[in-house]
């Protein structure tokens, strides 16, 4: 049977397939994500199933989570996107003891325990500048596609400094910094900076290694150093960090499937 | 009829309430369908799921219509007092004349939830300069200046110092708007030095004997305050007396703590508990009838304990909570997630201890004021925090913050780190505004995220790990196809 995994996020929804072994990735996809949110997921599932000549009836299991998570009508149950994001990167990387997961709309600081269990977590999901948002925005701002603000990042000699702690004040000072003639990249480092120092403050001093760096903005160049740089700590980037917490659920429906109790 | 226990709706309650009446149930004046009060505003007990107890149905009404009542008392010649920021001192004082009758002004810190928005209290404030960025207590100023809420009282009385710097700056605003104030200090209780003298205080904590003198002679002012009000002298024969009452009261809620917090399955709902425990404050105005009203929740409690029945399902998760919320939609939400409350610190500890009564009745007072929890360092907070998790058995934390107040800013964070050094208890920290059905999914995650630690702490996840042994770990080569 194959298990599935839907994280749905405030961005983008992510699905993973198990095979029945629980250990091999058959499949894996992500859409952004719209108002339709389950009509959206319930779509990229049959995708990937089809692409993979999988029929629903060998869909033995499926956990949905992200913030959407209750909105998700094919799923047998729910588990949050801490719980997830937990065991799918002690997946791939089982001796990880700290998790920086930064999304669209949130950030998140995991704590593990040696056993892989989650000692503790803070969420900033109030303010934007410490998101994938901020990046969005300077992208609109700068006409730049979001995959370019690393390699722009990587030319700065001299990088800015976004002083308010507050993404719509900070476009205010982008827009000003630019009218001052600082060069595009020099703000774009600036802001990659703003966003490290924003999560840096979340974690607060103890952030034990190995650390790992997940989610979304994980995948823009320019931000693994500057959160690096952020935390005074070396980190690693996830394989695939978008994908990590579809991969937990994935994982935990196995898992639930083959008569393991779960946390839910 | 359906007499098992459980959580229901304002409708379903509508229904259960014409059953009861049918089935003989007999009411004091105040009882009534809740529904009524929403006629009269209260819209948030739309969204709301309370117990389904004769016992709870009272303690709602007589929640619900403390309004009345202080309007009746006036009406009847009682003299009013309002007691603002102090948490359980000067209500006993109050209470111990018996031609006043005390309350919480600042019980108006939930007007903006129960009445679903600020119904203009709010924007009182807000003109009078103190906007959102001050605790939702802000909306007794609106109450004081419509008096559309409760009746101005004849004294006010008002603790300052080492309260709350919020609360201060709004009471001083209402002075400044014609509302005369008995001011009375309390200063932030320190650890005794080497060559001080120490005074034990109730709930454990220690302070040097000149500051409890201090205490002391700042409520023997309010002593004075009281007894020119009241036209009686308020000697400590009678403070001795009333305290004696109050002690009732505490010893009570004590018991139904105790009961509610150990046993299983849950007998009463967190909303429940919550409530019944802000009534040691200031006794909803009527003192003796909160002895009744909580007679009643604690004789259902031990039937329903007896019974082996409950409101929540055998396997909720046992949480302590830290600080009252400012929508108590919340505390339902914790226990539809799965969790139950087991302890809870709703910043009023020194309220719920026995005043002691081998002390003059001042100086009993002036310990207990000083035991205030939020009078002393987060740490000393924090380690009565953690000698209750214990104690009742709470297997995770939840420190609930109120948007604008400010008694520290770090308080939670410290509480929190507390409380993982010393206990290894997961502990988590959320921000509960007056409504949240706006970042309700992120309430609703963050109580998930704990409830799923508890549990996988507990061993139900074990599974995963003995996959990683047993199971190569995934490698990025085979990770994605």
């Amino acid at each position: 049977m194959i298990c599935a995994g839907i994280d749905a996020g405030s961005r983008t929804t992510k699905v993973v397939l198990l095979d029945g072994d629980g250990c091999d990735v058959v499949a894996a996809g992500v859409v952004d994500q719209g108002i339709e949110q389950d009509a959206l997921a319930e779509s990229l599932l049959d995708r990937l199933l089809r692409e993979r000549r999988i029929g629903r009836k060998q869909l033995g299991m499926v956990v949905a989570t992200g913030y959407g998570r209750k909105l998700i009508s094919s799923a047998d149950s729910t588990i949050t996107e801490i719980t997830c994001q937990a065991w799918g990167v002690r997946r791939a990387m089982p001796e990880v003891r700290t998790i920086i997961d930064i999304g669209g709309q949130d950030s998140k600081l995991l704590r593990l325990h040696p056993n892989g269990t989650v000692g503790d977590f803070v969420m900033n999901d109030r303010c934007a500048a410490g998101t994938g948002r901020f990046l969005e925005l300077l992208a609109t701002r700068l006409g730049v596609r979001l995959a370019r603000l690393g390699e722009l990042a990587g030319c700065s000699r001299d990088a800015a400094v976004i002083s308010s702690m507050c993404v719509v004040f900070a476009e205010t000072e982008i827009i000003g910094l630019l009218a001052s003639g600082v060069l595009p990249e020099d703000i774009v480092a600036g802001v990659q900076a703003s966003l490290a120092t924003r999560v840096a403050a979340m974690t607060g001093s103890n952030v034990t290694a190995p650390v790992v760096f997940t989610g979304g903005v994980a995948m823009v160049p320019g931000m693994e150093a500057a959160l690096s740089v952020a935390i005074g700590q070396t980190l690693s980037v996830a394989p695939q960090p978008q994908l990590t917490c579809a991969l937990g659920a994935a994982t935990l429906a196995w898992g639930r499937l083959n008569g393991q109790s779960t946390p839910t | 009829m359906n007499d098992q226990p459980q959580r229901i709706t304002l409708a379903e309650w509508d229904s259960r309430y014409a059953q009861l009446r049918a089935g003989g149930l007999t009411e004091p004046d105040y009882g009534g369908p809740l529904g009524r009060h929403v006629a009269d505003g209260d819209v948030r007990l739309l969204k709301l799921r309370m117990d389904n107890s004769p016992a709870a149905l009272r303690l709602w009404n007589f929640l619900l219509s403390e309004e009345d009542r202080l309007h009746r008392s006036a009406a009847e010649g009682k003299k009013l007092v309002g007691t603002m920021k102090d948490l359980g001192t000067v209500p006993v004082m109050a209470y111990s004349l018996d031609n006043l009758v005390a309350f919480y002004p600042d019980g108006a810190w939930w007007l903006p939830c129960l009445l679903g928005g600020g119904a203009g209290l709010l924007e009182i404030a807000d003109s009078l300069g103190i906007d959102d960025s001050f605790c939702p207590v802000r909306a007794l100023l609106g109450a004081f200046v419509a008096q559309s809420r409760f009746p101005i009282p004849g004294l006010l009385t008002c603790s300052v110092g080492a309260t709350c710097d919020d609360f201060s700056a709004i009471a001083q605003r209402l002075e400044s708007l014609g509302f005369p104030i008995v001011w009375w200090e309390i200063p932030h209780r320190r650890p005794p030095d080497a060559e001080e003298e120490a005074v034990e205080l109730p709930g454990g904590f220690r302070a040097p004997a000149g500051q409890v003198a201090f205490v002391r002679s700042e409520l023997g002012g309010v002593r004075e305050a009281l007894e020119a009000y009241a036209e009686q002298p308020l000697d400590d024969r009678r403070l001795a007396e009333g305290i004696a009452r109050a002690n009732r009261v505490r010893r009570l809620l004590a018991d139904l703590r105790q009961l509610c917090f150990t046993a299983d399955p849950c007998p009463l709902p967190a909303l429940e508990m919550l409530i019944a425990e802000m009534l040691a404050i200031h006794f909803c105005s009527d003192h003796n009838e909160t002895i009744h009203v909580l007679a009643g929740l604690l004789e259902e409690a031990r039937r329903r304990a007896d019974a082996h029945v409950g409101v929540l399902p055998a396997d909720a998760v046992r949480l302590f909570w830290v600080n009252p919320v400012a929508d108590l939609r919340v505390m339902n939400l914790l226990e539809d997630v799965g969790g139950r409350v087991c302890g809870a610190d709703n910043m009023f500890c020194h309220a719920l201890d026995p005043i002691p009564t081998d002390l003059p009745p001042l100086e009993a007072l002036a310990r207990m004021a000083l035991a205030d929890p939020m009078v002393g360092s987060a740490v000393e907070r924090a380690g009565r925090i953690c000698a209750e998790v214990q104690r009742f058995g709470a297997r995770g934390v939840v420190i609930s913050r109120i948007p604008g107040a400010s008694h520290c800013a770090m308080e939670a964070t410290i509480i929190a780190d507390v409380i993982r050094g010393t206990l290894d208890v997961p502990a988590i920290e959320i921000e509960v505004p007056p409504l949240t059905d706006a970042i309700e999914p992120t309430l609703r995650t963050r109580l998930e995220a704990l409830i799923e630690m508890v549990r996988v702490g507990r061993g139900i996840g074990d599974w995963g790990f003995r996959i990683a042994a047993s199971h190569r770990p995934l490698t990025t080569s085979h990770y994605f196809p």
